[in-house]
């Protein structure tokens, strides 16, 4: 019976297949990095950013004025979810001598002249040192005492005109001539992990199918093997099912990892997850895929067992980054912005942070998925030349080495038939 | 043989290996310049700018468009109009707006009813510097707003403008950021990301000098040179990487607080000694992890496990007493953490060495742990009994 060519195809891909499994289940380094950090990455994270909202940010309060105003304010400050009054100072210096011990980490002061200020109608100020080593400690005492500020803004001021002769009523609504509701929906406390892990999560799976694969790959080529053998039938063609039948086997490991990762670790911990599941099935398939190209492409470059880590660790920070989940995407420098399309997880953490904490649907995350298929076809093209490039210089190497050889016994020919005396 | 003489020879021989394998070179000087390359260029404004702020106007009054133009003019905001709510909601979602605020219909005619219109916002916090930021922005300018009503009100009622202020703010507050008072974010994680970079790099590649021994089998070579003295074979290695470690982390530091100017409360020549204790305790690190386990491969993994985790766990983003309590006590396993504690005191508040010196003496501690593992890793290097691979 004639072989077809689809069905060709389909043998070789699967012997490919079956012989890279069985290669990275025999491999325990590699199989160390998927398990280990694979599976308890997600959870070490999670733990580590368990609490991610920091409350009672202890704060020495220096109170000069000793009027019922600061008092007031004092009482409210402490009772704030973000601060915490500490300690109460009679000067300033006991107070920065207890922030550089890092008792505190914010001073409130108020001058001497504040309860007069108010009274004289003028505006009254106090100051606040905050400890920058940190900035949700900044964020902390900035909010505590912004809030407490304003509330009180408003009593005095509801205060003042009454006594200008005005109702409640009409004292109320000049005051709050707007009111105002402020909504943070999918991140109600600005809590830290909320906003990080979310990020993280997807990282996780990109980095460590990277560090797994350049592994592997580092070790072939150390054993003298390559990663990129064709079959030999094929004559130099049949790229395409190298590409797609080691792609398979990564992309079956890392969508279960993926899984894991996407939607079991967030159940685990009570993570938001507004997203449907299916849905995000769809955005791992497609992200798992791109990640298997790129992974391949990259890993191309490795050419020792360890390289990935000396030459690419650095790179996970800097990843998470240009993700733009902290510093805005809008603000990126030119370059830095361009650099940022080479990853697929720039793509990918942004929609699954869309997708299941903001709960959108793949129709609001279209442009990333977009991105990252236009990235997929152009990783594949490049995994496909890569595997070329290297059965050509293998072949190269093989026929150099046939020509070696055969000036070599040709010498010793001669070396034998005595024509050449040593 | 003198232990001198020992340590020379072992230096030698890493620099010959230096100059074959330029992995050794490409992995600490150019990954430390491309960090921080990346670091300082990549957060060189400081403060973001620009944010797109989604605003639907359903008002569209002189007011509400005068709203708008004030919130565009803010550093932070760039207002972009929408026709609907659906529409820049979708977008929020999607991460391309920060921010949408909802300017009812009857904004202004409510305002001078004294009808109290409400005025909503909503805040994507998931993308968290923006969201953070843009939240204050349009708070601020909603205070504003009612400010300038009250103005209004104050000056028909025939107040003088001299007593307007004080009636309009009646307390106000003064900020003092100590230690970053621009409030520049590329500075606050430049100051702890680059010697975090440095950490790593310092624990994967002396993990690595020392693991590739065993892996090629050179390292009976290696204590023939020092006559079988591993004190010898580690110090000389030790040596040579803490003076090219120490050299990137100085070049570093006058980079950070000479060139590019980043705030410093006390002197420079503190930093360059937390820095110098920085690279030898994380030395001492490596020699620990892959005297413990004594297969490059692995040591080298759980290596990068353990510095990857150092930047969370060192407290200069998430602090750690927000951390579990269980984990706190993990934090004191990095040599950063103790870093940052000396940056805080003496970068930060400026005290003296007095303030810090326990963290210095935390750093010598690091020093100990490679005696540990001494006998271990001699016997790995004489007997090579180890999986290789």
């Amino acid at each position: 019976m004639k072989e077809t060519y689809a069905k060709g195809w389909l043998k070789d891909a699967l012997g490919i297949f079956n012989l890279e499994l069985g290669r990275l289940l025999r491999d325990g380094g590699v199989m160390i990095i998927f398990v280990v950090a694979g599976f308890l990455y997600p959870i070490l994270y999670n733990f580590v950013y368990r609490n991610g909202v920091l409350e009672n940010t202890p704060v020495a309060v220096v109170d000069n004025a000793d009027c019922s105003d600061s008092r007031r304010m004092i009482r409210e400050i402490d009772a704030s979810r973000e601060l915490a009054t500490a300690y109460r100072c009679t000067d300033m210096e006991e107070a920065k001598d207890l922030m550089q011990k890092r008792k505190v980490n914010g001073i409130i002061y108020f001058p001497a002249d504040f309860g007069e200020k108010v009274a004289r109608q003028e505006t009254a100020v106090f100051s606040i040192y905050a400890d920058m080593s940190s900035f949700l400690y900044y964020k902390n005492v900035l909010m505590g005492s912004e809030f407490v500020m304003l509330h009180e803004i408003n009593n005095i001021k509801v205060q003042r005109l009454r006594l200008d002769g005005l109702t409640d009523q009409q004292a109320g609504a000049t005051v709050g001539a707007v009111l105002y509701e402020d909504n943070n929906p999918w991140n109600r406390a600005f809590s830290y992990s909320i906003f990080l892990i979310s990020a993280i999560l997807m990282l996780i799976i990109q980095q460590v199918m990277f560090y797994g694969m350049s592994m592997s790959v580092g070790t072939m080529r150390e054993e003298n093997r390559s990663f990129a053998s064709l079959p030999d039938t094929l004559k130099g063609r049949g790229v395409g099912r190298v590409v797609l039948g080691r792609g398979a086997v990564y992309w079956l490991i890392f969508m279960t990892i993926g899984i894991y990762v996407g939607v079991i670790v967030p159940a685990m911990f009570g993570f938001p997850q507004r997203g449907s599941f299916w849905e995000i099935i769809i955005l791992l398939a497609i992200f798992v895929t791109v990640c298997v190209f790129f992974c391949m492409t990259w890993s191309t470059l490795v050419t020792r067992r360890e390289s990935a880590f000396i030459l690419f660790l650095f790179m996970s920070p800097v990843c998470i980054f240009l993700t733009g989940c902290s510093w805005p995407t809008t603000a990126f420098p030119a370059f830095w912005k361009w650099f940022s399309y080479l990853f697929p997880s720039t793509f990918g953490c942004q929609a699954f942070i869309n997708l299941n904490t903001a709960g959108a649907d793949l129709e609001i995350v279209a442009p990333q998925l977009r991105a990252l298929c236009l990235q997929g076809i152009v990783y594949f093209l490049l995994a496909c030349g890569a595997v070329y490039v290297e059965n050509f210089v293998i072949k190269r190497k093989d026929r150099i080495e046939e020509v070696r050889k055969g000036v070599e016994e040709r010498i010793e020919r001669r070396i034998g038939a005595g024509e050449i005396q040593i | 043989m003198t232990f001198f003489e020992k340590i020379r020879s072992v230096v030698r021989r890493e620099i010959r290996i230096w100059v074959r394998r330029p992995v050794y070179i490409v992995g600490s000087v150019f990954v430390m310049a491309f960090c921080t390359l990346f670091y300082l260029s990549f957060l060189r404004d400081g403060v973001p700018s620009d944010v797109p702020i989604a605003v639907v106007d359903l008002d569209r009054t002189a007011t509400s468009r005068e709203f708008c133009r004030q919130l565009d003019a803010t550093q932070l905001g760039k207002v972009v109009m929408y026709d609907d709510f659906a529409e820049a909601r979708f977008d929020m979602q999607g991460g391309r707006v920060t921010s949408v605020c909802v300017i009812p219909e009857g904004f202004n005619r409510d305002i001078q009813a004294q009808r109290q219109p409400t005025f909503s916002f909503y805040i994507n916090g998931l993308y968290f510097l923006s969201g953070s930021l843009a939240w204050k922005d349009i708070l601020t300018m909603v205070n504003l707003t009612n400010g300038a009503v009250q103005r209004e009100v104050l000056r028909m009622k025939g107040v003088p403008e001299s007593l307007i202020m004080g009636q309009l703010q009646p307390v106000d507050v003064d900020v003092h950021q100590i230690g970053n008072p621009t409030m520049n974010y590329g500075a606050y994680l430049a100051n702890m990301m680059i010697p975090g970079m440095l950490q790593m790099v310092v624990v994967i590649l002396m993990i690595y000098s020392l693991g590739t021994e065993l892996k090629y089998g050179t390292s009976r070579h290696l204590l023939n040179a020092v006559d079988g003295d591993i004190y010898a074979a580690v110090s000389g290695k030790m040596a040579l990487y803490t003076v090219l470690f120490t050299l990137i982390g100085w070049t570093l530091e006058v980079i950070l607080y000479k060139w590019m100017h980043f705030p410093l409360a006390g002197r420079l020549g503190q930093m360059l000694l937390a820095c110098f204790l920085l690279v030898v305790a994380s030395e001492a690190v490596a020699v620990f992890i892959i005297g413990l386990v004594p297969v490059c491969r692995f040591a080298l993994s759980i290596g990068a496990l353990y510095s990857v985790l150092g930047l969370s766990m060192t407290g200069f983003t998430l602090p750690v007493e927000a951390m579990p309590t269980g984990l706190r006590g993990l934090t004191m396993m990095y040599p950063l953490r103790y870093y940052y504690d000396i940056y805080v005191q003496a970068g930060i508040f400026g005290s003296g060495f007095g303030q810090w010196y326990i963290c210095v003496v935390a750093l010598l501690l690091f020093c100990f742990l490679p005696f540990l593992v001494m006998k271990r890793l001699k016997h790995a290097y004489e007997y090579l009994d180890y999986e290789r691979n």
